[in-house]
């Protein structure tokens, strides 16, 4: 075991992993977290706790991460490149491992300029890949990027993003192959609309041999409503949401739109339990934390496994 | 000297700064020798396939030597003569190297100043404007 | 070359409504081609400066003059003779060009009057992009020439990232994306090889103050 979390106990074992989502909350109110948590305890194996998504400032990740992780519910701590340079980033990963947090997941960030502070100084000391690598070196070689030796070493495992729906469409397969040549154990993708291309990206990570060195969560995010797909496929960089999607929404009866987003995500749920080179999948139910128990409850995701 | 030919120039403040730094205009002036060896330290001489016109020596007598010369009495087109030189041809890098101590940038800018003054420099709002290097 | 854009007046008003004569002084490098701070730009920021005061009542001793580059103590220092019949001095020049004369005339204050922007290059008249953030490592190597410190707005070393949104950035519609852009290049170079490796951390060399001494001269500068 390289970390020894829950997650990578579940994935080891081959089954199919269920992961959530968690925003901290925007003030010190831990009763947020509570609330959001509750929703979450026994019914994912790890839950995300985002760091200053979308570039507005909120409780850090690493202490919202402790305190899910007091409630229970083992977090998987996010860290984005946009706020940190490479001390600051290490001595994360080392304080992260000393106080028992065990999946890390690293990221670019959104740019600054999405969020309230857009004229912050950027860090982007380094990118999302090299703190993929970073990570992997720390807790295998035990060094530090200056190649000094750790006494100590962090446990974690280490997780990333990938997004199969961004241009150019042939790169995709080789921005996943970096990061698993830096040390990636999983990846979560983008939200999927698109089965189509999901299903292509997919096939071409097994055919290069990638999903037997990482571990793919597809990325789930149920429709709430027309205007969300709407706004998702024009506003969201990164997203693809085909016509039909829209359409399917469209065609639901009036007061059950809800109810059909939350069915096409069950469909696609059940077509990634069968997918070869799927390992699981990530559900980010974005303000909807409550109607997660439900939709693991209809994807049959219950009762997750227990591994000592 | 007709005062047709100057109009629009002010050619008593141009004598005016001429006698500012005569003692020094007339040696280096009074000093090269043409011996050619600025030549080879100009990075745009060079750039221009030894073009004598790119002559660190040949910009100088060609600008401030004019004015001295003509003791400041020049017409406009004149001016603008220079500027092509002072500013088309050097882009006063200063770092042109003369066997006699004559501070060639120096002139240059001298030249470069004295055209300034009377309104006369390189217009960069224009297409193909002159630009050395 | 470098690129700057005029601070707005009123601001420049501000900074020097304490003093009474006021010498702008243009510079005829980098701002003059810019269009930013040359001679022309000194004539006419001191006839906005004039007309503010006049409306505000109130008038001030405005001279002007240009130096061919205030980035060479050598063509700096003509002005000694004078700078002493003024307060303060407003520069046109860039960032070193504004240092360079309060360095040389350390009794008196000096105000910028251009925000230095940018190492970039000419489109057109009136038009400049910035292309060079001097990191002092560069890596247009193996960016098929494309800045990716310049132009990522993550500054990413692996990208192109997921955020890239029909050829553009996810920052803006506006704004191509660098790494789609050094992807097509590299590919119709038949060079993607050189962006599917890892690229390891930066070294940054600009994180503190850099003096650049040729080879040939160390020997000068070096003892």
């Amino acid at each position: 075991m390289k970390s020894g979390s829950n997650l990578e106990k579940i994935l080891a074992a081959g089954h199919f992993a269920f992961t959530g989502e968690l925003g901290p909350p925007r003030g010190a109110n831990i009763e947020h977290v509570k609330e959001k948590a509750q929703h979450l305890i026994g019914h994912v194996d790890a839950v995300n706790v985002t760091d200053n998504q979308t570039a507005m400032v909120r409780m850090s990740s690493w202490a919202a991460a402790l305190l899910v992780r007091e409630m229970g519910l083992e977090p998987n701590y996010q860290m984005v490149c946009r706020d940190r340079n490479r001390l600051a980033m290490q001595a994360d990963i080392l304080g992260a491992s000393a106080l028992g947090i065990r999946n890390v997941i690293c990221l670019s960030g959104d740019h600054q300029q999405f969020g309230d502070h857009p004229n912050a100084k950027g860090v982007f000391d380094i990118d999302s890949t090299q703190l993929i690598d970073t990570v992997r070196r720390m807790r295998d070689e035990g060094t530090f990027i200056s190649g000094e030796e750790i006494d100590g070493l962090p446990k974690m495992f280490i997780g990333g993003a990938a997004n199969p729906f961004a241009d150019p469409f042939e790169w995709r397969i080789h921005r996943l192959a970096k990061k698993v040549e830096a040390g990636v154990d999983f990846v979560q993708t983008q939200c999927v609309y698109n089965m189509d291309k999901m299903r292509e990206w997919v096939k071409q990570a097994v055919d290069m041999g990638l999903t037997e060195k990482v571990y793919i969560l597809p990325g789930i995010t149920p429709m709430k409503s027309v205007g969300m797909a709407k706004y998702m496929k024009s506003k969201v960089p990164g997203i693809e949401v085909p016509d039909d999607v829209i359409k399917r929404l469209q065609g639901a009866e009036k007061g059950k739109v809800a109810e059909e987003g939350i069915k096409m995500a069950l469909e696609q749920i059940e077509e990634f339990k069968e997918m070869k080179g799927v390992s699981g999948i990530h559900l980010m139910a974005i303000e909807w934390e409550h109607r997660v128990p439900e939709i693991a409850e209809r994807a049959g995701m219950l009762p997750r496994p227990v591994i000592d | 000297m007709s005062n047709e030919n100057t109009a629009g120039v002010d050619t008593d403040r141009i004598k005016k700064r001429l006698d500012s730094r005569k003692a020094k205009m007339k040696l280096s002036l009074a000093a090269c020798a043409h011996c050619t060896l600025c030549a080879e330290s100009c990075f745009l001489f060079n750039a221009r396939d030894n073009d004598p016109t790119y002559m660190p020596s040949y910009k100088f007598i060609n600008s401030i030597g004019v004015l001295y010369k003509k003791k400041g009495v020049v017409d406009r087109a004149t001016l603008e003569d220079i500027r092509d030189v002072v500013w088309g041809r050097c882009v006063l890098c200063t770092r042109c190297y003369c066997p006699f101590g004559i501070d060639i940038p120096e002139m240059i800018a001298f030249a470069r100043n004295i055209c300034r003054e009377q309104g006369v420099f390189p217009d960069y709002e224009e297409k193909g404007s002159i630009h050395a290097g | 070359m470098v690129k700057a854009k005029r601070k707005p007046l009123e601001e420049i008003a501000d900074a020097i409504s304490a003093y009474g004569k006021v010498l702008t002084v243009g510079c005829g490098g980098c701002v003059s081609v810019c269009l930013a701070g040359g001679q022309r730009e000194v004539q006419e920021l001191n006839a906005e400066l004039e007309l503010t005061l006049k409306e505000k009542g109130t008038s001030k001793t405005l001279g002007n003059y240009t130096v061919e580059r205030q980035c060479n103590m050598d063509l700096l220092q003509e002005m000694d003779d004078m700078v002493g019949g003024y307060d303060c001095i407003l520069s046109m020049a860039c960032g070193a060009g504004v240092q360079l004369m309060a360095e040389r005339y350390p009794n008196i204050p000096v105000f910028p009057a251009v925000n230095t922007v940018f190492i970039g290059v000419d489109r057109d008249i009136g038009m400049y992009e910035e292309k060079c953030r001097a990191c002092g490592e560069c890596v247009l190597a193996y960016t098929g020439g494309i800045c990716p410190v310049t132009r990522c707005a993550k500054g990413l070393f692996n990208g192109p990232c997921g955020g890239t949104n029909n050829g553009k950035c996810e920052v803006s519609q506006e704004i191509p994306c660098a790494w789609l852009d050094i992807y097509e290049r590299l590919k119709g170079q038949g060079r993607l090889d050189d962006i599917l490796k890892l690229q390891g951390v930066m070294q940054w060399q600009n994180q503190l103050q850099r003096t650049v001494v040729q080879p040939k001269f160390e020997k000068r500068y070096y003892k």
